[in-house]
């Protein structure tokens, strides 16, 4: 089993790196490839990549990043629709929207593959925490971020809010999803706060007998996350 | 340059000085509240105010407020006549209210000098309207992911606003902070490698990995400890800075003295604390101080005397134990892998009691924990560690975290009561007992070694 980090340089902030952490812990037996910005995408070069990861990463290395990934959109763009596994955290799924707004109304041209655009606001950073539901499966996170996404992502949204907010203020709808692709502004280590979609996303990684790393100790932490977070989602916060 | 004075300057000057006497009088804390009154009312009041002549101010991630401290002690000692925020904000208001103090009634300064702890995100709003002569930046690293994002963004917001005329000091072995404020004056202080130095960087989290010029893997000629060291584009040629003003040539910590050289002048300092953060804060110290032709001697007798102030660090020997308390700041890795990596490098064997949530930020709900991702919690895996204690209302993530670091569960005491959690020390094989906290638990920590102290008692 491979799984491909992209550009880890770069798309490593906000904790986000726990989750390749704890990947290996689930996944011993793996190969974890990771790809720096000088080079070609094991997605290009080799056959079944069983999940290709990015995370958190900043508003200059967003552009680098479109730069390096933009020959690679058509190939990525068949990768989604064959159902290839992706996961994107944080601000990372932005540079395959249609472009970055600045404040001052410039656009960094994006790899155009879902029709959304995100807006950057620098002086002012969201915080906030998440709580929604990803088909049957209750998702527990923390949001903090420069940018808004905004488009129609009412057919392709990854998770309904329940607490917090969607790819924006007035979006209910929280990140994308397109057949196996997953991006969510959710940072930080979102496989270890959220061991049920953690064996969800080994299924559709089709890993045999997925088993959790620290089991016990996850899901005990998630139920005492949930209820708090269930108790603050009461309380309008 | 200051801005012209208006009647509502004046008008909001006296509102904050009498808000400033009546909250003394009231004996309630007058560090901010002035300062920020003064900001509603007259949003450029910074601008208008006199200000001293020379200012030092202090930026960067970490070590500000122990810098700042050495600073004041050291002038109040040689009888220096200054205003500084000791006791207030470091932000915008914080900064305000200090120089209120340091005028009169017309708005004129009464003092010459200015020591300014300057929080490096709060830039935007304090360098519009405040010139520091000399700038301090002790380092650049990530911090609380929530309200400093990373370094890039940090950085830029320093680039945009330090007034071009400051003179610059900075960590050369920090190509980051090294770099701000380019074309500014500059002022350099350098550590020359170290025996600890090591050839790749041990920690999780590196806050520049490649050039940014160039896009180049950065290469190092040595490590000290995260992005710290002597780092350089093997392409472009973009490096640390080579040509130091103030260089530390040799550490000995068998006698507690640093050897500083500048220009070609060999000086000897007591170590005031022999964490390498600290380290290097006493060496931008001693830099600023010698603007001021203070002598080496000036700074070195107020060394000897100077303590790190005990909400940061302290050391007591009880019976057979030695309790020492460290902050590692809750929300920024860096601090708390510091913290580790002193933790697990001090002689003896220990115990490690942690409560590193941030309790400000839980009394607002919940803490964000993905900062524990990018801490070293790894460093507490060591021989030397024989009980890691962790307690406090996000101690499940926090075992999570230590799990993860492959550090033995029998080690592990994982409760959400403090006491309850500490009274589960074992003294068996012990010399130290290290409790790391957070800023805001400054209480608890104290209750914390109560309770080490009871337990040693009820030993004998």
């Amino acid at each position: 089993m491979k799984i491909e980090i992209l550009y880890p340089e770069f798309c490593n902030l906000n904790g986000d790196m726990g989750n390749v952490k704890y990947l290996k812990k689930c996944l011993p037996e793996a190969e974890f490839i990771e790809t720096a910005i000088d080079e070609e995408p094991a997605f290009c070069t080799q056959e079944s990549i069983s999940l290709i990861y990015m995370g958190t990463l900043s508003e200059r290395s967003q552009e680098i990043v479109i730069k390096k990934l933009m020959p690679y959109k058509q190939k990525i763009e068949e990768l989604i629709e064959n159902g290839q596994v992706f996961l994107f955290t944080g601000n990372s799924v932005e540079v395959l929207g249609k472009y970055i707004e600045n404040e001052d109304g410039s656009k960094v041209e994006g790899l155009g593959i879902f029709d959304i655009y995100a807006k950057r606001d620098m002086l002012h950073r969201h915080n906030s925490f998440f709580l929604g539901n990803y088909e049957d499966i209750e998702l527990l996170g923390f949001k903090s971020q420069f940018t808004m996404l905004y488009g129609d992502n009412s057919n392709n949204y990854f998770s309904k809010v329940e607490m917090g907010i969607g790819i924006n203020k007035e979006s209910k709808l929280e990140g994308i999803r397109k057949n196996n692709f997953i991006g969510t502004y959710i940072i930080g280590p979102v496989l270890i706060l959220n061991p049920k979609f953690t064996l969800k996303l080994l299924n559709l990684m089709k890993v045999e007998e997925p088993k959790l790393a620290f089991e016990k100790e996850v899901l005990e932490a998630y139920e005492v996350r949930y209820k708090k977070f269930k108790e603050l989602a009461a309380k309008g916060k | 340059m200051n801005q012209k004075k208006t009647l509502r300057f004046y008008i909001t000057l006296w509102i904050a000085k009498f808000s400033s006497f009546t909250l003394k009088l009231l004996r309630r804390n007058a560090t901010y509240f002035p300062g920020k009154i003064a900001l509603t009312l007259c949003p450029n009041f910074m601008g208008m105010l006199d200000k001293p002549k020379t200012i030092i101010g202090v930026t960067g991630t970490n070590g500000k407020t122990t810098t700042c401290n050495m600073i004041n002690n050291i002038l109040e000692q040689n009888g220096f006549d200054f205003i500084n925020n000791k006791y207030g904000s470091n932000i915008d208001g914080g900064i305000a209210t200090t120089l209120i103090q340091g005028v009169n009634f017309l708005g004129k300064s009464k003092k010459d000098l200015a020591v300014l702890e300057i929080d490096e995100r709060s830039a935007n709003k304090v360098f519009p309207y405040l010139t520091p002569t000399y700038l301090i930046c002790t380092n650049l690293f990530r911090d609380s992911l929530m309200r400093n994002a990373h370094t890039e963004f940090i950085s830029d917001i320093l680039n945009k606003y330090i007034p071009k005329e400051t003179i610059m000091i900075e960590n050369a072995d920090d190509i980051i902070c090294s770099h701000i404020a380019e074309n500014n004056k500059k002022i350099y202080f350098s550590i020359d490698k170290l025996e600890t130095d090591t050839k790749s960087c041990e920690n999780i989290t590196r806050d520049i990995r490649v050039c940014p010029n160039c896009l180049t893997k950065l290469k190092y000629d040595y490590v000290r400890y995260h992005h710290i060291g002597k780092a350089y584009c093997p392409n472009c040629g973009y490096k640390c800075p080579e040509n130091v003003d103030y260089r530390i040539t040799n550490i000995d910590l068998k006698n507690m003295q640093i050897t500083v050289i500048s220009k070609d002048t060999e000086e000897i300092y007591d170590i005031v604390n022999s964490n390498i953060i600290n380290i290097y804060n006493m060496l931008a110290v001693i830099a600023v101080l010698k603007q001021l032709n203070l002598t080496a001697k000036q700074i070195n007798d107020s060394f000897a005397k100077i303590k790190i102030v005990e909400t940061r660090y302290s050391e007591e020997q009880y019976k057979d134990y030695k309790i020492i308390t460290q902050l590692a700041k809750g929300m920024n890795p860096i601090a708390c892998s510091i913290a580790f990596n002193y933790t697990r490098k001090e002689p003896g064997n220990k115990a490690v009691i942690m409560i590193l949530d941030d309790l400000h930020e839980e009394a607002n709900g919940s803490e964000n924990t993905a900062w524990h991702y990018d801490a070293d919690y790894e460093f507490l895996n060591d021989e030397s560690i024989k009980q890691i204690i962790i307690a406090g209302p996000r101690y499940l993530d926090s075992y999570i975290r230590l799990l993860m670091a492959d550090i033995n569960p029998e080690k592990i005491v994982h409760e959400r009561d403090i006491l309850q959690a500490t009274s589960k020390l074992k003294l068996e094989n012990l010399e130290k007992i290290f409790i790391l906290h957070d800023l805001y638990s400054i209480e608890e920590t104290k209750q914390i070694k109560q309770k080490v102290k009871e337990i040693i008692d009820e030993k004998k």
